[in-house]
């Protein structure tokens, strides 16, 4: 089918588990032979350079990491998720607009601001968000650690000098404006406590409650098997003693 | 409140932007004004990016190339513009928002969308735009020996408006000159031309600032 293919967002806290039930969920649409992409926030190489150089001089502002972030976004957008949708096809995105609305709207930019900026991207057909309680993030991205990043934690912001109660503001900021978009239904909550198998079960449940796959062209079963076969082999003992081409 | 003001030089390349800004400055300071220099894809986050040639920022779609350009005068006014007019400077940009509008417009990008990427930094108190022919900024090109450095970006090679990188450089500034003469009937902004010569550009520019400096002069 051409035309508008079908968006599909992953949102989160950091260690909410988010892209690898975004990987899992791509990878079982790709199973299924559907035309599907998968893009990452923050991937672009064109702004790679200047955010490292912005981070490692301290030198970003909430409105300057903003903006990055949305050339980044739009990069991908032109280059990947425009192009793919065009063709009807499935797209993946490990982090959305949501992202930079909790991230910067945690940092004080107003959410107009960001969402003009992003205003070129529509709304997902569908975005899970990935819930966990504060607590359990916090212990999955802090475990081990003596420290946590500049950006991070959030210590950009100056709230405090001690990097794990910036990231706990940081954290709550981020979480409540999640909150505020599963209560307008723009992003779906997904409970993500529990085994990766569990949150799974729970995504492939919404996906097929709110997605319809029906106008989607599945990739023809001879072109998936032979772009497969590329990088592999036959057996060729069993092929000979089956018959080849029998 | 900040004390200070925005000037802002705007006007196609070669047109004779950096010149007058520098003179206007020199010509403050002598008037006992503390002035401070300012222009697009100058930010220590992304200035040298925006400046290379060779790395193909400018062949990126539009909006990328707009949202870097708003990062990269953001990252200076956080930490140079505003910082400046709160402490009373008079600064002089060359080139500040409308440069990216006018190229994303004419390339047919959203203007309203990039205007609305600007619309937290400093106003400025005063916008002049500079302006001159097409051939004539062809002919400075020349004279200046600069032909080799004309960029298909600067010429608008992008537009596919000519294969041949002078006539489409004339082509474009046409659009060019159209759209800052466009906006600036709009809003008002004095249109300088920088035909005549350089002492009498300058006494024009001088003519219609002054009014916006003249209570923080000196005398010579």
């Amino acid at each position: 089918m051409e035309g508008r293919g079908i968006l599909i967002a992953v949102e989160g806290m950091d260690g909410s588990g988010k892209s690898t039930q975004a990987k899992l969920l791509y990878n079982w649409l790709r199973a299924k032979g559907m035309p599907v992409h998968h893009t990452e926030w923050n991937s672009s190489p064109v702004v790679a350079e200047a955010t490292k150089l912005g981070k490692t001089t301290q030198r970003l502002k909430p409105m300057t990491f903003h903006l990055i972030h949305a050339a980044d976004f739009a990069d991908r957008w032109s280059s990947q998720i425009e192009p793919m949708l065009a063709v009807g096809a499935i797209v993946v995105c490990d982090r959305f607009k949501f992202t930079a609305m909790a991230r910067d709207g945690s940092r004080d930019v107003p959410l107009e601001t960001v969402e003009r900026a992003y205003a070129f991207a529509p709304e997902p057909d569908l975005t899970l968000y990935f819930d966990v309680p504060p607590e359990v993030g916090f212990q999955r991205i802090t475990e081990g650690r003596t420290s946590l990043k500049f950006y991070e934690a959030g210590l950009d912001m100056g709230w405090t000098h001690d990097p794990f109660e910036s990231y706990r503001i940081l954290q709550s900021r981020t979480k409540a404006i999640y909150d505020g978009l599963v209560e307008t239904g723009r992003i779906v909550r997904i409970d993500a406590l529990g085994s990766v198998s569990d949150v799974h079960e729970r995504v492939r449940e919404v996906f097929s409650a709110k997605v319809d796959l029906s106008g989607v062209e599945p990739i023809d079963e001879n072109d998936r098997v032979a772009q497969t076969m590329r990088h592999s082999t036959l057996d060729w003992r069993r092929f000979e003693s089956e018959g080849g081409d029998a | 409140m900040s004390t200070g003001r925005l000037i802002v030089l705007e006007g196609p390349d070669h047109v004779g932007r950096s010149l007058h800004v520098r003179l206007l400055s020199e010509h403050l300071e002598a008037r006992g004004v503390a002035t401070m220099t300012t222009g697009l894809a100058r930010s220590m986050l992304l200035g040298e990016q925006l400046k290379g040639r060779d790395r193909g920022l400018h062949d990126l779609n539009w909006r990328t190339r707009a949202l870097l350009y708003a990062t990269d005068l953001h990252d200076q006014v956080i930490h140079s513009i505003r910082p400046a007019l709160e402490a009373g400077f008079v600064v002089i940009a060359d080139r500040y928002t409308l440069t990216p509008e006018i190229r994303e417009g004419i390339r047919g990008g959203d203007v309203e969308w990039v205007r609305s990427l600007y619309l937290d930094v400093p106003s400025p108190d005063m916008t002049i735009v500079l302006s001159a022919g097409p051939r004539r900024l062809l002919n400075r090109i020349l004279f200046g020996e600069e032909l080799q450095a004309l960029v298909d970006f600067e010429a608008g090679m992008d537009l596919n408006l000519s294969r041949s990188v002078t006539t489409s450089f004339l082509e474009y500034q046409k659009l060019v000159r159209k759209a800052f003469t466009d906006v600036a009937e709009e809003q008002g902004f004095p249109v300088v031309q920088t035909r005549h010569s350089v002492e009498e550009v300058h006494a024009e520019i001088w003519r219609v600032l002054q009014p916006h400096v003249s209570d923080m002069l000196h005398p010579l």
